[in-house]
């Protein structure tokens, strides 16, 4: 099987599932308790947050746990919010992950003024249109450091910057669950990212709140995570988690590289097809581990049922999104729509891929889109 | 005091001398609906009684009974000896609960006395028991017309209080009809279509049309779970999931781009057609309804028609969108239907499909390609499933 869906997942690296075990079946106590082993559990639990943080490049005190991407991005924007007293403005970019997009939705109806920057044909928000948009009276901008659709990249210091000049108050916000560890994690106020998408185990995420930040609580209880998170802290996600990030901070730029050089040997292949289109930004402006190619006159959803068949997983679009044809609201943002819209494949890389399959998986697909192509509508 | 389901049924009663063997299929079929259940079903003067079901499942099995066709209305009943004072206190028991949290509310007694010899009639158990219930409930008043609660008392082998009605399926009772096969798609009509003549007392046995490898394994799902929720009213359905591909893009092979659709129409009739054969199904059932779609005209049925010899049932074809869409929603498939993959009429779509097309020219076309040996090799790695 050629596994090209790494940004709706990655496979568990086996240092990380082990360490998941351990903490599982072995050191299994509650962190909270007060005996000897729990406490050496706290401790442990302590170093994971530090290997965070260390990738983060912040305080451990700034890293807090939680159980997904998704809470994350809703702790960030209700928790700030609700320590706002009144209302005022709301920024995201119109390219968001529903868990950023919703949420600001249902801040729209909470009373918030809630507005879209737009994006630009390859996905990166708007800056001139951004800036804007801000008004002093603005309290939150969020925009994803990279597009899990298109793999457009967000220049998010840039935002804070123009945040500091227009709109002090404004706490800055960043989705990472696809830019960690692929990049920096950029300056801003918040940032979040999940440990499924870095080979950890599904169900284990983290908020970065810098510090001075004002945000309050989302899950309420027994105060774990200094009060921010309640809920018995997830141990074995946690350690698997610093496992993965400690792999992948070791071997960074060869990761990075190999995913890249997989990704350009498949869009070369690729681009020999005839109607192929890139969407998103060029090669190198781009993230390393996404490509989004339409196959003009083929169905996106028909091509991929065909490499299923074919042992090859790729997608169509965010597998958080329920999609209905001609409403992929993050192309429609980008004014990717028609038979491009439905003709988009988006495959998205790790470091385990190889250019092998890159070359196996493009001999496929060519073959299959000239059989669809057969049957396109004329 | 025994709590019991008393079910009233519809136009059973107009059978004549068919009317017992209309009265047993609605019998089994009850059975069948409740058999976890282990309930004791009793027929007797218009009247279906079920007795024996613990309290915990009675909601659940009122629920399934609601799906029941050829039940007109149901009601959550106890059944007390016939003495008076015990009729009175489970009245007022029954009203107790009725009026919980209600500050005033209008009523009247409904008494039906198929025992003759009883000591009241009709109209005395009326006047008396409305009399008791005024004097024991103040915030209660009479209106004989439009009341808020009915209080009703069946005077029979023992009496039967109960308020509200529940209302049922109607229809005729399932198997009744005999058989007929439903074409199924995982859209949103055919689903409605089956359930209508299930309705009217057919059994179904249902055919589907797959496009593997590019329609996904969750489009397949789909027409099982949505099979699975028509057969929540219609009983066991026979499922036969046939794939399609290979036909599909011959008839794009060959045949003229426009007459595509028409084309494929006609051949998954004759496979239908097949099944029912095989089946003993008498019909063939399809959601389609005048001018949806191209393959919808009139023109286009008369073609799809021409393909087989049974007898092709289209409920829906007076139907607007909306209205199906309604009946979808009451039914309980509408959101499964609406679930966005791709299925086998949508993979390969002419762009410009002819909307009058002519019989002649369909035959024609047809005639280029000899399916027998493609229908074979369907119809041979055709899945049967039994869905309940």
């Amino acid at each position: 099987m050629i596994y090209f869906d790494n940004s709706a997942t990655t496979p568990v690296l086996p240092k990380a599932a082990d360490e998941a075990k351990r903490y599982m079946t072995e050191v299994y106590y509650n962190p909270a308790a007060a005996y000897s082993p729990a406490v050496k559990l706290e401790r442990d639990v302590t170093e994971a947050r530090a290997v965070i943080a260390r990738a983060m490049g912040c305080d451990k005190s700034e890293v807090y746990f939680t159980s997904c991407g998704t809470e994350s991005n809703n702790t960030a924007l209700f928790g700030t919010l609700r320590a706002v007293h009144g209302t005022g403005r709301v920024i995201i970019s119109a390219a968001e992950h529903p868990s950023v997009y919703e949420a600001a939705m249902e801040l729209r109806e909470m009373g918030w003024d809630v507005k879209l920057a737009p994006v630009l044909e390859t996905g990166e928000v708007d800056l001139a249109a951004l800036e804007e948009l801000i008004t002093p009276n603005t309290r939150l901008i969020s925009c994803m450091q990279v597009n899990n659709e298109l793999g457009a990249v967000n220049d998010i210091a840039a935002i804070e910057k123009l945040a500091r000049r227009r709109a002090p108050d404004a706490a800055v916000h960043s989705d990472g669950v696809q830019g960690f560890m692929k990049y920096d994690m950029p300056s801003c106020s918040l940032y979040s990212v999940s440990g499924h998408k870095l080979h950890a185990p599904k169900g284990v995420g983290a908020l970065y709140v810098k510090s001075g930040v004002k945000i309050k609580p989302y899950l309420i209880g027994g105060g774990q995570e200094s009060g921010l998170r309640s809920g018995t802290v997830n141990t074995p996600g946690i350690m698997a988690f610093a496992e993965s990030v400690r792999d992948f901070s070791q071997h960074r730029s060869e990761y990075v590289r190999q995913m890249l050089e997989v990704k350009k040997r498949l869009y070369a292949n690729l681009s020999r097809i005839r109607d192929v289109r890139l969407n998103g930004p060029d090669m190198e402006s781009g993230a390393p581990h996404i490509l989004n190619v339409s196959f003009m006159g083929v169905r996106g959803e028909v091509l991929l049922n065909a490499l299923s068949e074919k042992g090859i997983c790729v997608s169509t679009g965010s597998a958080c999104a329920a999609q209905k044809r001609g409403k992929n609201r993050v192309l429609n943002a980008c004014g990717i729509t028609g038979d491009r819209q439905d003709g988009a494949v988006r495959f998205s890389f790790s470091h385990l891929n190889t250019v092998r399959e890159a070359d196996t998986a493009a001999a496929i697909i060519e073959e299959q889109v000239a059989i669809l192509r057969k049957y396109r509508r004329r | 005091m025994e709590k019991v389901l008393l079910v009233r049924y519809t136009e059973i009663h107009l059978k004549g001398l068919n009317r017992p063997y209309f009265e047993r299929a609605l019998v089994d079929n009850m059975k069948r609906a409740l058999h976890e259940f282990s309930p004791r079903i009793e027929r007797e003067h218009g009247r279906i009684y079920v007795r024996n079901i613990a309290e915990e499942h009675m909601d659940e099995a009122a629920d399934r009974l609601t799906r029941v066709f050829g039940i007109h209305s149901l009601s959550h009943a106890v059944a007390v000896d016939k003495d008076w004072e015990t009729v009175v206190s489970a009245a007022a028991e029954l009203m107790e609960k009725r009026l919980e949290g209600v500050s005033s509310a209008t009523f009247k007694v409904l008494a039906r006395r198929s025992d003759k010899h009883y000591f009241m009639n009709s109209d005395e158990i009326n006047r008396e028991l409305g009399g008791r219930m005024l004097e024991k409930f103040p915030q209660l008043s009479v209106d004989v017309h439009k009341p808020e609660i009915k209080l009703s008392v069946e005077v029979r082998d023992m009496a039967y209080i109960y308020c509200d009605e529940i209302p049922g399926s109607a229809g005729m009772p399932t198997g009744t009809a005999g058989k007929a096969t439903l074409l199924i798609s995982g859209g949103i009509d055919s689903p409605v279509a089956g359930y209508m003549m299930a309705k009217r007392g057919l059994t179904l046995s249902a055919v589907h049309f797959y496009s593997y490898p590019y329609t996904s394994e969750r489009a397949r799902d789909k027409v099982v779970e949505l099979t699975q929720l028509v057969s929540r009213y219609a009983g066991e359905v026979r499922l036969y999931l046939v794939p399609f591909t290979e036909i599909q893009m011959t008839i794009y092979e060959k045949c003229p781009e426009k007459e595509t659709t028409v084309l494929m129409r006609r051949l998954m009739m004759r496979i239908a057609e097949r099944f029912a054969r095989q089946e003993g199904a008498l019909a063939l059932i399809t959601g389609e309804s005048l001018g949806q779609v191209a393959s919808q005209t009139l023109e286009a049925l008369v073609c799809t028609n021409d393909a087989v010899t049974l007898p092709v049932f289209r409920p829906l074809i007076g139907f607007d969108k909306d209205e199906i869409m309604d009946v979808a929603r009451r039914i309980g498939t509408y959101e499964t239907s609406i679930l966005p993959y791709e299925d086998c009429c949508t993979v390969f779509v002419p762009k410009h499909p002819v909307t009058k097309p002519k019989l002649d020219d369909l035959r024609t076309s047809e005639a280029l390609v000899d399916w027998t040996e493609m229908i074979e090799r369907a119809v041979e790695k055709t899945e049967l499933m039994t869905i309940k």
